[in-house]
């Protein structure tokens, strides 16, 4: 039974929106280190739409600019390459994960704004541990539940086999691989390659609850693993599997986590969730 | 009327209105009623003390326990709850699995406010608290009746 179900969520991962035009062809241009500004100019000019919702983005008081940035070659100098392509990404993924989530009993809306809060937090992070800056981060932390899009409607039909361990103490990922045979980080990673993103982003999203089990261990994954737990426990836009996850004791070392810093971020994070989800949302100007 | 208090507020209701709060994690949820003058407050604070940030403190106490329990009572007090009538009901406050101890945020806001309360010789009539579970709490000003909803169930605290 097992077998067939994977069969069935593999199948779904294939039939998952294709991530939009404008974004995959930047994806693809991402590996080159030689891309230029003209180069991404000529890929957004033809989606306006895609085009006025970065430049709303880039606008957020969360990114800081004390300039307006008022067209796409103003973006592209003051972002620089590598930031205007997270926020390109970013804007594409926010219609498809505005939606409600079933299984997870998530209402529209509640996985975008989590999924907002462990990228401010992430980012947050970096800051307050005073780590070097992680370019990709935004966006790692900003997919990490993306296969939550489509496990949900197997982990809705499961339901009454989850209920059972419920009270137990096994995380929710482990018993989403042990009753569906998969859990919704590799279903997300699956989905992130189907649509070629960078290995590492991949990697993010496979490994976001166990990043203890990545060798060599990867700053970026367990900053997004423990951005994601204390997100759950601010409790911004959580489901029914609430806080029944466990922190990865190698991650916490590893980054040299103390008390003050998860509190420090929780107390910086929320007033930038609204702030962007609003400003993350294509307005219906922009079509 | 509904009234939703987010993370990090609190809200004042009537007879008459509803108040709600959603998804505490290890967020402390804090109900305070009088049922003479069928007014009461609810309380979403996120974290235990506020000197890990202060200027969050001061522009907003509801975002830790050790400001927003206080300032929850002094406005009751201020509309004329009296303190030997207040109902008092606390959830939320729950843990991520795992034996961490820094991440029993939720623990330690549940400390926290059963000592404030204790040192002000307030009882605490009910909670709903710890665990995993997200819980969403509903309090009715006309009854004082506080609900909690977690994992699909709803009971009445």
């Amino acid at each position: 039974m097992s077998r067939d179900r994977i069969a069935d969520i593999l199948a779904s991962v294939e039939s998952f929106p294709s991530m939009p035009g404008a974004a995959a062809r930047l994806l693809t241009m991402l590996d080159n280190p030689e891309i230029t500004a003209a180069e991404i100019e000529a890929v957004l000019r033809y989606d306006p739409g895609l085009t006025s919702g970065v430049l709303r983005l880039a606008n957020s008081s969360y990114f800081g600019f004390a300039q307006r940035i008022g067209s796409l070659r103003q973006a592209i100098v003051m972002l620089g390459t590598k930031q205007l392509v997270q926020m390109v990404m970013a804007t594409c993924m926010s219609t498809i994960m505005n939606q409600g989530v079933q299984g997870y009993d998530m209402g529209a809306g509640d996985l975008w704004r989590h999924s907002i809060a462990v990228s401010v937090a992430s980012e947050g992070l970096v800051r307050a541990l005073k780590l070097a800056p992680e370019e990709e981060i935004f966006t790692a932390a900003l997919l990490h539940d993306v296969g939550k899009l489509v496990l949900g409607a197997f982990v809705q039909q499961g339901k009454a086999d989850m209920a059972v361990d419920v009270a137990t103490e096994q995380e929710f990922q482990e018993m989403e691989k042990q009753i569906l045979g998969i859990d919704h980080a590799e279903t997300g990673a699956r989905i992130l390659e189907a649509w070629s993103f960078p290995q590492r982003i991949i990697d993010a999203v496979r490994y976001h609850h166990r990043p203890d089990a990545v060798d060599p261990a990867d700053t970026m994954i367990d900053l997004v693993h423990v951005a994601n737990v204390l997100c759950r426990m601010i409790g911004v836009g959580i489901g029914n599997d609430g806080l029944q996850y466990a922190p990865a004791p190698g991650a916490i070392e590893r980054l040299g986590l103390k008390t003050r810093h998860l509190e420090i971020v929780a107390s910086e994070t929320l007033k930038w969730i609204d702030e962007l989800a609003d400003k993350l949302t294509l307005g219906k100007e922009d079509g | 009327m509904k009234h939703v208090v987010v993370v990090s507020d609190m809200k004042i209701g009537k007879n008459g209105d509803t108040l709600v709060t959603h998804a505490l994690g290890s967020c402390l949820g804090l109900t305070v009623w009088d049922p003479v003058l069928q007014i009461g407050g609810l309380l979403h604070a996120m974290l235990p003390l506020s000197k890990i940030n202060k200027e969050k403190a001061a522009a907003n106490p509801y975002m830790f326990v050790d400001t927003g329990v206080p300032t929850l009572f002094r406005q009751l007090y201020e509309l004329g709850a009296q303190k030997q009538r207040l109902v008092v009901k606390a959830a939320g406050c729950g843990n991520p699995l795992g034996k961490n101890e820094m991440f029993k945020i939720g623990e330690r806001n549940h400390t926290l406010m059963k000592k404030l309360l204790w040192k002000n010789n307030v009882m605490l009539a009910a909670e709903d608290c710890g665990g995993t579970q997200s819980r969403t709490v509903y309090f009715d000003m006309g009854t004082g009746q506080v609900t909690i909803s977690s994992g699909g169930k709803e009971n009445a605290l």
